[in-house]
């Protein structure tokens, strides 16, 4: 069996389980998708392609059986272009990194950190200081923390959360049993319900037709104007413009922003994550798309996608199995 | 009840304190205690006294009864100044603020937090995204978390801690009959057997002639090169050269400091908190004093001290009591 690693993060992933491939195993490694002098002889070899996309643009790769996202989403595989037949999976083990990064970001805006520390580096400025009896910051103590999306993400952090005292509301697609922590979770179609109650609103959710363009203009107004907004799910989860004008015009208190509208690539780098400048906004903690990528996750996600690339060629079944196409 | 309001924190807080107690309290405010003409008269007639600190050449108070603090640490008191028959009582109700901050910044130093934020805000640095391929940052989860003086913070730590799958262990003075949330307790005098395992450590211990200068050089090089030190107990427990050299020369890995050894004084508002340029470092995160200064935790303080004053005038049992001479 052939196995064709295609890109950037697919070529590191290949080179993280190398000792943990099955013998026998034929590996190639395209790093660069644009690289169309290899891709065809690879692709038409392939039984499993290890990549975080597929284009319509690609050619046949038709003795594909395993397609192995590097990713949680994948809403970057064109499914049409496939040959019938492939499994489609998906990894994980980036879901303790990204509670972790939605605690802490939840926190820090609570605590104003990012503002206390740099007046307080920058200026020596003690104005926030105890001692000075400055005006105080807030805690999350006795909070509440609304998570939109109650997947593997959302009960990671509602059982971190939990301990902090907060209150702890969800909003799900389907139904579910409120897990650890969780008081209630709303039906996604009465998350009107639970925006007003939120003193933070943690996006965990994939993005689908029902989540894109979930948080729009009406539903921002639907929350307290000192709310914040987390957003480690996608972009287009969030309507772009509605955020940035209700963050510049301060009808909600803040946000931390992990995924973004637009993307760098190749030619332009340094693309902004947007069309308008969050970058410039006091009250925003702004990221590149990177609260699950620590060394853990890495490790984690390595384990699965080499555990399911030998459940492939042992003809066992697969682990993380999204859809058959 | 003659109550006194002594010193800038006592006198700035007399007003909420007294808007929150229920019984008569006449009360005198004195922010200035180098005032001697007015602080003679006062101390001579109060029953209770409000301050944070007594020094050893304050006039006779032959009427006090009880000395309530509104900080925590005792450590600006001077006992033996005392008269006879005082009860001292200080504050709490700031543990669950603190400790909101040891997370947050345990979190903000293990992902990187700043650098990230900064590079993507000011450059739109994609590099530590997942995307860019770069490199990943660190994480809680599996951690092994130190603490130093197992009081009210420490167990306020250890629970939210566990939540995060993080190993708790603790060192204390006295022993320790229950554990709370930690795994392992070390006597204070066994530091140096619990150091070199840690990866987070954090001072929540009061300064007293155990705890001064406790965290030296000796010590800060037990500790391991990646490790993180977090210190919300009192600056004097860690030698300042020796941790500004350690940051320097990255022998451990960051720090988050909220309490320092210099602070503001009128003629010096501005006052850099450190005879060493921390503010400086890449590798220091800092913070004005103010890991307890939450709304929440303000309420709490003010709400307790006005309800051990209605207490005393009610004459029931006072609750916080730390000493009495």
């Amino acid at each position: 069996m052939k196995a064709l690693f295609l890109g950037n993060v697919a070529a590191d992933t290949a080179e993280g389980i190398k000792a943990a491939l099955p013998p026998g195993l034929e590996v190639a490694i395209l790093a660069d998708p644009q690289d169309l002098l290899r891709l065809p002889a690879a692709a038409a070899e392939a039984d499993i392609l290890v990549s975080n996309h597929w284009r319509a643009q690609y050619p046949p790769a038709p003795r594909l059986r395993l397609v192995q996202s590097v990713a949680t989403g994948v809403e970057l595989f064109d499914l049409a272009a496939l040959p019938s037949g492939v499994a489609i999976c998906n990894s994980f083990g980036h879901e303790t990194a990204i509670a972790e990064y939605i605690i802490m970001v939840w926190l820090a805006l609570h605590h104003r950190l990012m503002e206390i520390s740099g007046e307080f580096r920058e200026q020596g400025s003690w104005r926030t200081s105890w001692v000075e009896s400055g005006v105080p910051h807030g805690e999350v103590r006795g909070s509440t923390l609304g998570i939109v999306g109650y997947g593997r993400v959302g009960h990671e952090v509602a059982r971190r959360a939990a301990p902090f005292g907060a209150r702890i509301l969800a909003a799900n697609r389907s139904a579910r049993e409120p897990g650890p922590g969780v008081e209630r979770v709303f039906p996604l179609a009465e998350l009107d319900q639970m925006l007003p109650l939120c003193d933070t609103v943690a996006l965990c959710t994939a993005l689908g037709p029902e989540t894109e363009g979930l948080i729009d203009r009406r539903r921002l107004a639907l929350m307290k104007p000192t709310a914040s907004l987390i957003n480690i799910a996608r972009g287009q989860v969030v309507e772009e413009d509605a955020l940035y004008a209700a963050l510049r015009d301060h009808t909600i208190g803040g946000a931390a922003l992990d995924v973004w509208w637009q993307y760098p690539s190749a030619a332009e780098p340094l693309r902004r994550g947007s069309r308008h400048p969050f970058h410039e906004l006091p009250n925003v903690i702004v990221t590149p798309h990177n609260s699950g990528w620590t060394q853990g996750m890495v490790r984690r996600r390595w384990d699965e996608i080499a555990d399911n690339i030998g459940r492939c060629v042992r003809g066992d079944t697969l682990i993380n199995l999204v859809t058959t196409v | 009840m003659k109550t006194f309001f002594l010193g800038d924190f006592g006198g700035r807080i007399a007003p909420q304190v007294l808007a929150k107690a229920t019984e008569e309290l006449a009360s005198t405010v004195l922010a200035d205690i180098g005032d001697s003409q007015r602080l003679i008269p006062a101390l001579a007639d109060a029953e209770i006294v409000v301050s944070h600190i007594w020094k050893k050449d304050f006039p006779e108070a032959p009427r006090l009864k009880l000395l309530q603090s509104p900080a925590a640490g005792i450590d600006l008191i001077d006992l033996p100044s005392l008269p006879r028959g005082v009860t001292i009582c200080n504050v709490v109700g700031h543990e669950q603020a603190i400790a909101e901050y040891v997370l947050m910044t345990a979190l903000v130093l293990a992902h990187h937090l700043f650098d990230t934020a900064t590079a993507f805000r000011d450059q739109s640095s994609w590099l530590a995204g997942g995307a860019g391929g770069g490199p990943t940052h660190g994480e809680l989860l599996g951690k092994t978390i130190g603490i130093i003086g197992y009081g009210k913070i420490g167990r306020e730590v250890a629970k939210r801690a566990v939540a995060f799958d993080c190993k708790v262990v603790a060192a204390n003075r006295s022993p320790i009959a229950d554990k709370g949330d930690a795994s392992e307790i070390y006597p204070l005098g066994e530091l140096d057997r619990m150091l070199p395992r840690c990866d987070v450590v954090v001072i929540a211990a009061g300064l007293g002639p155990e705890t001064r200068g406790l965290i030296d050089a000796h010590r800060l090089a037990l500790m391991k090169p990646t490790a993180l030190l977090i210190n919300i107990g009192r600056a004097l427990i860690v030698e300042e050269e020796a941790l500004y050299e350690a940051l320097r020369d990255r022998r451990i890995g960051a720090a988050a400091i909220d309490v320092w050894w210099r602070y503001p004084t009128p003629a010096d508002p501005n006052a850099r908190p450190s005879n060493f340029p921390f503010h400086e470092l890449p590798n220091a995160l800092m913070t004005p004093h103010c890991s307890s200064a939450t709304d929440g935790a303000r309420d709490r303080r003010l709400g307790a001290i006005a309800g051990n004053l209605d207490r005393y005038a009610r004459g029931e049992a006072l609750i916080n009591v730390v000493a009495k001479t």
